[in-house]
C-alpha cells in the first residue's frame, strides 16, 4: 500500500459516499453538498494519479483547477435555485 | 478546418456581443443578430462540409503543439454535417422565437447563441477532457435557458442540474481512469492503445453511465420530461432537438474509437436492448401523458431509443450502414422534434391550456399548427417519404436480410406502432369538431407557419437522401 | 515510507472520510456546513501533501472559502426538513455502496504505478521553455490546453447568467432579513482585511507565471475581498445594468476569443501564439481572466437583488 493507492481509494470512497448521498438524502441542501463531495472524490483521484511521477503531473493539476471552478459555479447556481424554491413555497403557504 | 472553427466562433462571439449590449438594444436587434449569426455559421459549415469531400478527415492540434500535448480538434464529414444541422435548427427556432407573438425575453438570444457555439465546440473536439468541459458548458447553458420560464421551471432545473453534475463527474472519473492507465486524453491516440481489460471496461462503464444520463437514455431518462416540458417553447425545441444529441455524439466516439473492438461488440446488444426498452417505455408514457408538451417530451425519450438501437447494432456488427442510420435518425428527429415542440407551444398558448384534451377541434381553431404537429409526427412514425422513414429504412435494411436479426426488426416495428399510437391520439382529437375548445386568443398564423417549417424540411430530407447517405457513408467509419 | 508520513496520511484520510460522512449525515444543518468547511481545509492540506500547491491555494480560496460562504447563506433561509429513510433500507444501500467500492477498488488500485509509454509530464517539461511561462501548471492552463480554459471561463459566465435569471424572477429580495446591519467590528476588520486580500490576489496573479498561483486563485481571492466589503456595507451597489460591470465580467472570455480568432486569421492557427509573443499574451489574458473571474465569483457569492436587476 503506497500513499498514492490509499489516496486513490479514499477518492473513490468519497465519490461513492457523495453518490449515495445524492440518491438517498431528502434535503436539497444535503444533496448539493453530496455532489460537491463526489467532485472532491474525483479530484482526489486525479491528484493522486498526478503524484505517481516524481515532479507531480502538471496536466492533471490543471484539469483539477478547471474542475474546481466548474464545481463552485454550479454550486452557486444550485443554491440560488434552492433558495428561490424555498421562498416560493413560503409565499404559496402564506 | 478553419471554416469549421469560424462556424463555431461566430455564434460564440455574437453571444458575447449580445451580453455586452444592453437589454434595450437586444430587444431591438438581438433576434436579427442571432438569425444572421446562425446563417453565417451555417454557411461556413456548408463550405467546411464541401472541404471534407476532398479531404475526409482533417485535424488541428491547437497551438501547434505535439500530438498528445495539444488538444486536437477534428473535422470529419459527420462533424461538418452536425455543424450545419445545429446552425439550421438554431436558425429555424430563432425565426420562430423572433416572429411569434408569444416571444421570449431578451435574455434568450445570447444564451441560444452560446448554446450553438458550445455544441459546435463539442462536435469538433477530439479530446476526452475538452469534451468534459463542453458537456458542463452544455449543461449550464441548458439550465440558464430552462430557468427563463420562471418559478415553475425551478424545481426541474435544480433536479436537472444536480443529476447533470453527477453525470459529468462519473464521466470525469472514467476519463481519470483512462488517463491513469494510458497517460493520454487524445481520442485518436487512445484508440490505438486501449486493451480490453477490467480497468478500461470500468472506465467505459462510468463514462457511459454519465453520458446516458445526460442524453436521457432509458433507463436514465427520468429527469427529461419535467425539464423539457417546463421550458419556454423555443427552449424546449432547442433542448430536445439539439442538446440531447451532444452526449450521444460523445458516446458514439467513445465506443467506436476509444473502446477496444471486442468490448464494443460485447456492449452492442445491451445498447440495442435498452433502445427497444426506451421505444416501448417512452412511447407508452407518451401515450398516457395528460399534457401536450409532456407527450412531446416523452416522445424524445422514446425516439432516442432508435438512436441507441442503431448505435448498439453498429457496435455489435460493425456494419457501416448502421452508422448512416444513426446520424440520419439524429437529423430527422432534430427537425421533427423542433417542429413538434413549436407547434405544441403554439397550440397551448392559443388555446390557453396545457392539457391534451384541449386539442379537441384544433384542426379548426389552430389548423396550421395542428397540421405541423401531424406532419412532424408523421416523420417520427416513419411514414414515407419523410426523413424518419429514410433513417428507419436504412436501419431495417440489414435487419431484414437475415432471419436471425428479425427479433431486432420486430422491436423497430413495435416502436413504430407505439409512436403511431401517440401521434394519432393527438391528431384524432384534433379532428373532433363536436367538443371544440374555443381559443383564448386569435391564432397567430405566421408563428404556426414557422412551426411548420422544420417539419417541411424533414419531409424534404428524403429528396436529398442520396447525398446524405453518401456523405455519411463516406466519412466516419 | 517514513512512519511520520504514514501517521500524517492516516490522519488526513481519516479526517476526510469522517468529515465527508458527517457533513451529509449529521442531524443539524449548521453542523453539516461547519463540517463541510473543515472538509475543504483538510482537502487543501491533502493537496499540499500530494505536491499540488496550486490546488491547495485554489481549494482554500474556492472550495473551503467561497463554497462555505455560499452554503451558510443558503442555510440561513432554509429550514431543514428532517426525513430519514427507514433503517433497513439504509443498511441495504450502504451494503450496496460497499460492494461497488470493493469492485472499483480492485481496478483502481492497479493504477497506482505510473504508465511507462508516452508520458504527458515529460512532454510538458520538454516544451516548457517554448510556452512563455516557467510554471508548468500555468503553461498547461494558458498555452498547451488554453482551449479548455477559454471554455471554462464561459462556464463561469453561464452560471452567472442562470443565477441572474433565477434572481430576477424572484419578486422578493433574496434575503432581506438574513442581511442585518453590519456590526462595527466587521467593518473595522474588513477595512484592514480587504486591502490585504487585494494585495494577495495581485501577488498570486503576478507569481502565477513562475510558481503556484494564477488567474483562478487570484480571482477567487479578489472575489473574497469584494464579498467582505459588500457584507460590511462598504461598497455601493454594483449594477449589472451598467455596461462597465458587464464588460468586466466578459473581458476574460472576450479577450481570449479575440486572441484565438486573431491568431487564426493573421497567424499560424487557432490559439497558436506568434513566436516571442507568448509571454505578454499569456499575461494579458491572465489579467483579463482574473478580472472576469473575480467579478463573476463575487456576483455568484454575494449576488444581491439590486446588483443583478436590470
Amino acid at each position: 500500500m503506497t500513499a498514492v493507492s490509499t489516496y486513490l481509494l479514499t477518492g473513490m470512497a468519497l465519490f461513492l459516499v457523495g453518490l449515495h448521498g445524492l440518491l438517498t438524502l431528502q434535503s436539497m441542501l444535503r444533496r448539493i453538498i453530496a455532489v460537491n463531495l463526489m467532485g472532491s472524490g474525483v479530484f482526489l483521484v486525479l491528484t493522486a494519479l498526478a503524484a505517481r511521477v516524481p515532479d507531480a503531473d502538471p496536466v492533471l493539476h490543471a484539469l483539477v483547477v478547471t474542475g474546481l471552478v466548474v464545481s463552485i459555479s454550479a454550486t452557486a447556481l444550485a443554491l440560488r435555485l434552492h433558495g428561490a424554491i424555498q421562498r416560493h413555497r413560503e409565499d404559496d403557504d402564506s | 478546418m478553419n471554416l469549421a472553427l469560424w462556424s463555431m466562433a461566430i455564434p460564440l462571439v455574437s453571444g458575447l456581443v449580445l451580453l455586452l449590449a444592453g437589454p434595450r438594444q437586444v430587444r431591438r436587434w438581438g433576434g436579427y443578430l442571432t438569425l444572421v449569426a446562425s446563417m453565417a455559421s451555417g454557411l461556413t459549415a456548408w463550405y467546411a462540409l464541401q472541404s471534407t469531400t476532398i479531404q475526409l478527415r482533417q485535424y488541428l492540434l491547437l497551438g501547434n503543439w505535439e500530438e498528445g500535448l495539444a488538444i486536437r480538434l477534428e473535422l470529419t464529414t459527420l462533424s461538418a454535417l452536425l455543424l450545419l444541422f445545429t446552425a439550421l435548427i438554431h436558425g429555424l427556432v430563432a425565426l420562430y422565437a423572433r416572429f411569434s407573438r408569444h416571444g421570449i425575453s431578451h435574455a434568450y438570444w445570447p444564451l441560444s447563441c452560446l448554446l450553438h457555439g458550445t455544441l459546435a465546440a463539442l462536435w469538433l473536439s477530439g479530446d476526452l477532457f475538452n469534451l468534459y468541459v463542453t458537456l458542463e458548458l452544455l449543461g449550464l447553458t441548458s439550465i440558464a435557458l430552462l430557468t427563463q420560464s420562471g418559478a415553475r421551471a425551478w424545481r426541474p432545473a435544480l433536479d436537472y442540474l444536480l443529476l447533470s453534475l453527477a453525470a459529468s463527474l462519473c464521466y470525469l472519473l472514467g476519463v481519470a481512469m483512462l488517463y491513469g492507465q494510458y497517460g493520454l486524453l487524445d481520442i485518436t491516440l487512445l484508440s490505438d492503445m486501449t486493451q480490453n481489460d477490467g480497468a478500461t471496461r470500468l472506465a467505459l462503464i462510468l463514462m457511459t453511465g454519465g453520458l446516458m444520463l445526460k442524453a436521457a437514455m432509458w433507463p436514465l431518462h427520468g429527469w427529461l420530461p419535467a425539464a423539457h416540458a417546463s421550458a419556454p417553447t423555443a427552449v424546449s425545441a432547442l433542448l430536445s432537438a439539439l442538446v440531447v444529441k451532444g452526449p450521444l455524439f460523445i458516446l458514439w466516439r467513445l465506443w467506436s474509437e476509444v473502446a477496444p473492438i471486442d468490448a464494443a461488440v460485447q456492449a452492442g446488444p445491451l445498447f440495442a436492448a435498452a433502445g427497444i426498452a426506451a421505444l416501448i417505455g417512452g412511447g407508452y408514457a407518451s401515450l398516457r401523458s395528460p399534457y401536450i408538451k409532456t407527450l412531446v417530451a416523452y416522445s424524445t425519450v422514446a425516439q432516442m431509443g432508435y438512436a441507441m438501437m442503431a448505435l448498439g447494432l453498429l457496435l455489435f456488427w460493425q456494419h457501416p450502414q448502421m452508422h448512416v442510420a444513426l446520424w440520419l435518425f439524429v437529423i430527422a428527429h432534430g427537425l421533427a422534434k423542433a417542429s413538434l415542440f413549436m407547434a405544441a407551444g403554439e397550440i397551448q398558448n392559443t388555446l390557453g391550456t396545457r392539457r391534451i384534451s384541449a386539442l379537441r377541434g384544433a384542426t379548426q381553431t389552430v389548423p396550421i399548427a395542428m397540421f405541423a404537429f401531424a406532419v412532424a409526427g408523421g416523420s417520427l412514425i416513419g411514414l414515407p417519404p419523410s426523413g424518419g422513414f429514410l433513417s428507419k429504412w436504412v436501419l431495417l435494411g440489414p435487419l431484414l436480410n437475415d432471419p436471425w436479426h428479425w427479433p431486432w426488426a420486430a422491436g423497430v416495428f413495435l416502436g413504430t406502432l407505439v409512436s403511431a399510437a401517440y401521434v394519432f391520439r393527438a391528431v384524432i382529437m384534433g379532428f373532433d369538431r363536436v367538443h371544440i375548445k374555443r381559443p383564448d386568443l386569435n391564432p397567430d398564423r405566421t408563428a404556426q407557419w414557422l412551426a411548420m417549417l422544420p417539419a417541411l424540411l424533414v419531409w424534404a430530407m428524403a429528396l436529398s437522401g442520396n447525398w446524405l447517405t453518401a456523405w455519411l457513408g463516406g466519412g466516419g467509419i | 515510507m517514513a512512519i511520520a508520513e504514514i501517521i500524517l496520511d492516516a490522519t488526513l484520510i481519516g479526517l476526510l472520510l469522517v468529515m465527508g460522512l458527517g457533513t451529509l449525515h449529521t442531524r443539524r444543518t449548521g453542523a453539516s456546513i461547519a463540517l463541510f468547511a473543515g472538509f475543504g481545509m483538510i482537502l487543501a492540506l491533502v493537496w499540499a501533501r500530494l505536491g499540488a500547491p496550486d490546488l491547495a491555494l485554489a481549494e482554500a480560496a474556492i472550495g473551503a472559502g467561497l463554497t462555505s460562504a455560499l452554503l451558510l447563506r443558503a442555510a440561513s433561509i432554509t429550514e431543514e426538513e428532517e426525513i430519514s429513510i427507514p433503517a433497513r433500507r439504509q443498511w441495504l444501500s450502504w451494503l450496496f455502496v460497499a460492494v461497488v467500492f470493493v469492485w472499483l477498488a480492485l481496478h483502481v488500485i492497479r493504477l497506482s504505478t505510473p504508465v511507462d509509454s508516452p508520458s504527458l509530464p515529460n512532454l510538458v517539461a520538454g516544451h516548457l521553455a517554448d510556452s512563455g511561462v516557467d510554471h508548468p501548471v500555468t503553461a498547461v492552463l494558458l498555452n498547451f490546453r488554453a482551449w479548455d480554459t477559454l471554455l471554462e471561463l464561459l462556464v463561469l459566465l453561464l452560471a452567472l447568467l442562470g443565477f441572474r435569471q433565477v434572481a430576477r424572477r424572484n419578486q422578493h429580495p433574496y434575503d432581506a432579513d438574513s442581511h442585518p446591519a453590519p456590526w462595527p467590528l466587521l467593518k473595522a476588520w474588513s477595512r484592514s482585511l480587504a486591502p490585504l486580500l487585494v494585495v494577495t490576489g495581485m501577488y498570486l496573479l503576478w507569481r502565477g507565471s513562475e510558481s503556484a498561483g494564477g488567474a483562478f486563485q487570484a480571482g477567487a481571492v479578489l472575489a473574497a475581498a469584494f464579498v467582505l466589503l459588500r457584507l460590511s456595507g462598504q461598497l455601493p451597489v454594483v449594477h449589472w445594468s451598467r455596461w462597465t460591470v458587464r464588460l468586466a465580467a466578459l473581458v476574460g472570455p472576450a479577450l481570449f476569443l479575440t486572441v484565438a480568432g486573431a491568431s487564426a486569421l493573421a497567424g499560424e492557427g487557432w490559439l497558436d501564439y506568434p513566436d516571442g509573443m507568448s509571454t505578454p499574451l499569456i499575461l494579458l489574458i491572465e489579467a483579463a481572466a482574473t478580472v472576469s473571474i473575480a467579478v463573476t465569483l463575487a456576483f455568484l457569492v454575494s449576488g444581491e437583488e439590486e446588483d443583478i436587476a436590470e
